[in-house]
């Protein structure tokens, strides 16, 4: 898998997540090192864990969505279809079936906030039944697709924590092939009980704050968001004379196939994602000047990734952060969160610092970019891993550099 | 969408047929309630009875197919393994769901939660296989099967890939069942699942299940099935679907009186089948109107199924009397053009040719 596709575009970006609505609040509080991990509040748990949730209620979606009371929502499409308008906004993309558009969604919660208060309901009587069908997550992309109009195609990659990021590589593939001229790619994902309980039995939850790449490191900090960008290639950016934001110069796709919870000691499936990228984008490993790692804070995905890292890029790596201290871990929606965090850092050319480090790791060599910093910033490596050993690496690249 | 030739060089099947076999497709039994389960394989044929515990039977049924599907194509290894499931699995994922609402989030072991990702379909089946090749997983309602075609088949055209073992694979639960029952998917009585598609047109069809894998290749070999010569994948055209389909076949210097066999998901549910019905009135191809899920029930991939019989129907060289809208069996079929839909929003057209040997 070393064939040199050609190039796509990055030409509007929308996110919403605990760190800001839209990507001018996230720019800030990426700036201003501003966390989002707090309290639990919009679901009923037991567990008192430090979370990252998005400020706004579903009611207040619906009502920036102009949705009508009653209609049947989840709160992962609602905050998709926030982060699709600002990206189509920005990208002064209009539904009009002009062009050919896909939609690319990447989820593994689907409609499962309503399941996991409705489940008995579904079983025993007629009161949810709307419901029922909101529970697949292909259901939650087409909800999404009906409410702008004007999609011809539609996909829901899943592959666990990796699922916006591979919705890239179906996007580019699409492009390439000629299927469609833009597709829309990203992630959503809501925190739900289900998921978080999960994360909870498999004891990777940290009930502090996250500290990945820490020597400390004891977990997770679960979050939620949407995060979308439009895609497009040179000959639709040229007709439609908007301005890219930034290239996705390649990709890398492989499976750690260790353990499906699991990630190998030797990072094989993310060194095999992360070498391939810089394969397909043509770059060195010198080229990179920033890695917005997986960095979960784990104590086996920040060994492992840090082993990986060291595979490609030496003892002295790039810049490396997590930024998950900021947005928590949003799961399926976090390959697109940390591309629109990759590409805020090419073109205002600084380093979002990993948060919560004090003690590098004791096996790893290198440790992470403590705080901000300021300093050209022209190709960014974006690792997203998913359960199972899904792993994707991306590479982001700065316009001017693009070639 | 323009693809290179693809052609299926080994399928592996576990549905409400005889496992692992064509016998399904050919002299297929019948079933007399609306729902049906898999024939299980004998799983100590292939598991040690502590793996087999760990592991849930989706997860089971796939590793089974993807196997099979793998030796009988002669390739060691794929350079891709990509599964489209709809519900993914649903088993474990209920499981999880139930002890956590029931014990209000307390004493939940992780192993059900473990196996309910989607994604660990095709992820166990990389482990299994020791594969560390492109891994991916779609969920997209009945055209979950296509979506994961598709990346294969974009993979193809690029060159990244030179072989993919795609994989369709959904599981029917009691309970699923049940939710799905209250919002009309399926019809209340069955006597003949057989003859379900071609005489009934209720509200509702049967619900089936199964693991569907197949082999694909950019090289025919000797025990090559068919070829995928084109296919497409459309959410809610703005153009008549008839029309579509017409630019489709055009598009591959095809006239629709080629076409020998018009292969639908047609499932005895009228609304479902009026889509296809129509077309068939509409494009001259009524006689030519063929079914499978007659054989192997609805479920969100049995179009998996479907592409399974087109393509041993085609290296056979007799498409099967039962599945035929007229009942009558037909030989020497050339083309098949295999029509999906879902909801009349998502439609998926893929046509086959046999291949020349």
């Amino acid at each position: 898998m070393s064939e040199q596709s050609e190039s796509v575009f990055i030409t509007g970006m929308g996110i919403i997540s605990a760190i800001g609505i839209g990507v001018d609040e996230t720019l800030i509080s990426l700036r201003e090192s501003k966390s989002g991990i707090g309290k639990i509040n919009h679901i009923d748990t037991i567990h008192d864990l430090p979370s990252a949730e998005v400020s706004l209620t579903d009611n207040q979606m619906m009502e920036i969505l102009n949705i009508e009371a009653g209609q049947i929502v989840t709160r992962t499409s609602l905050m998709a279809k926030i982060a699709v308008k600002e990206a189509i906004t920005q990208a002064k993309l209009t539904l009009d079936g002009k062009f050919r558009v896909a939609l690319i969604n990447g989820t593994t919660v689907g409609g499962m906030e309503k399941s996991e208060l409705y489940y008995f309901d579904f079983l025993e009587n007629d009161k949810y039944n709307e419901y029922i069908e909101a529970h697949d997550c292909g259901s939650c992309t087409e909800s999404i697709a009906d409410y702008f109009g004007g999609i011809s195609y539609v996909s829901t990659p899943s592959t666990a924590c990796s699922s916006a990021a591979n919705a890239f590589i179906l996007g580019q593939n699409l492009i390439n092939e000629g299927v469609v001229d833009i597709a829309i790619v990203g992630g959503s994902e809501c925190l739900t009980k289900f998921h978080l309980n999960g994360f909870k039995t498999l004891m990777i939850l940290d009930d502090k704050v996250c500290r990945p790449f820490d020597e400390t490191r004891a977990g997770i900090n679960l979050g939620e968001a949407a995060a979308f960008c439009v895609l497009e290639a040179k000959k639709t950016i040229d007709k439609r004379a908007v301005k890219p934001l930034a290239k996705l110069s390649g990709y890398g796709n492989a499976c750690d196939a260790y353990h499906q919870t699991a990630s190998s000691p030797e990072g094989n499936g993310a060194f095999i994602a992360m070498d391939m990228a810089l394969k397909t984008s043509n770059l060195q490993p010198t080229d990179i000047d920033y890695i917005n790692a997986h960095g979960t804070g784990t104590p086996n995905n920040d060994e492992s990734e840090g082993r990986a890292v060291v595979r490609v890029f030496g003892d002295n790596p790039p810049h490396i952060s997590s930024t998950k201290p900021l947005t928590g871990h949003t799961t399926s929606a976090a390959g697109c969160v940390e591309a629109v965090i990759s590409i805020l850092s090419l073109n205002n050319n600084f380093i979002p610092g990993n948060l919560n480090f004090s003690q590098q790791i004791k096996t790893l060599p290198f440790k992470p970019t403590e705080i901000n910093i300021e300093t050209e910033v022209n190709h960014v490596l974006s690792n997203s891993f998913g359960f199972g050993g899904n792993n994707t690496s991306l590479v982001f690249s700065k316009i001017e550099s693009a070639t | 969408m323009i693809i290179n030739p693809i052609y299926i060089n080994g399928i592996g099947s576990i549905s409400i047929q005889k496992p692992l076999s064509e016998d399904g497709i050919f002299n297929p039994v019948s079933y007399d309630t609306p729902r049906v389960s898999c024939i299980e394989p004998n799983y100590r044929d292939f598991f040690t009875p502590a793996v087999s515990r760990r592991i849930s039977k989706i997860i089971k049924r796939s590793i089974i197919t993807a196997k099979h599907a793998i030796s009988e194509s002669g390739i060691e290894m794929p350079d891709a393994i990509i599964t489209g499931t709809g519900l993914g699995c649903i088993e474990d994922t209920e499981k999880f769901l139930d002890s956590m609402i029931r014990n209000e989030e307390k004493f939940l072991k992780p192993s059900f939660f473990i196996q309910s990702t989607h994604n660990s379909i095709s992820s166990q089946i990389a482990i299994n296989l020791d594969c560390k090749s492109y891994n991916n997983t779609y969920i997209h309602r009945g055209v979950s099967f296509e979506n994961a075609l598709v990346d294969a088949a974009l993979l193809f055209k690029q060159k990244k890939i030179d072989s993919a073992l795609v994989t369709g694979s959904d599981q029917m639960t009691p309970n699923y069942f049940t939710l799905l029952k209250r919002i009309g998917y399926w019809a209340d009585t069955v006597n003949d699942t057989l003859q379900f598609v071609r005489n009934t047109k209720t509200k509702g069809s049967f619900s089936g299940e199964g693991s569907i894998s197949f082999m694909l290749s950019s090289q025919q070999n000797k025990n090559s099935y068919a070829l995928i010569k084109a296919m497409d994948l459309f959410y809610k055209p703005t153009v008549p679907i008839e029309q579509k389909i017409e630019q489709f076949i055009q598009a591959q210097g095809l006239n629709i009186e080629d076409i020998d066999i018009y292969l639908t998901g047609m499932s005895g549910d009228a609304q479902n089948d009026k889509v296809y019905t129509d077309i068939g009135k509409n494009l001259f191809l009524s006689e030519k109107t063929a079914f499978y899920k007659n054989i192997c029930g609805e479920f969100y991939t049995s179009a998996a199924y479907g592409l399974n019989v087109a393509a041993s129907s085609l290296k056979k060289g007799i498409f099967p009397a039962h599945c035929l809208q007229d009942g009558k069996e037909r030989k020497n079929t050339t083309h098949i053009l295999f029509h999906n839909h879902f909801k009349n929003k998502d439609h998926s057209l893929i046509l086959l040719n046999k291949c020349s040997n």
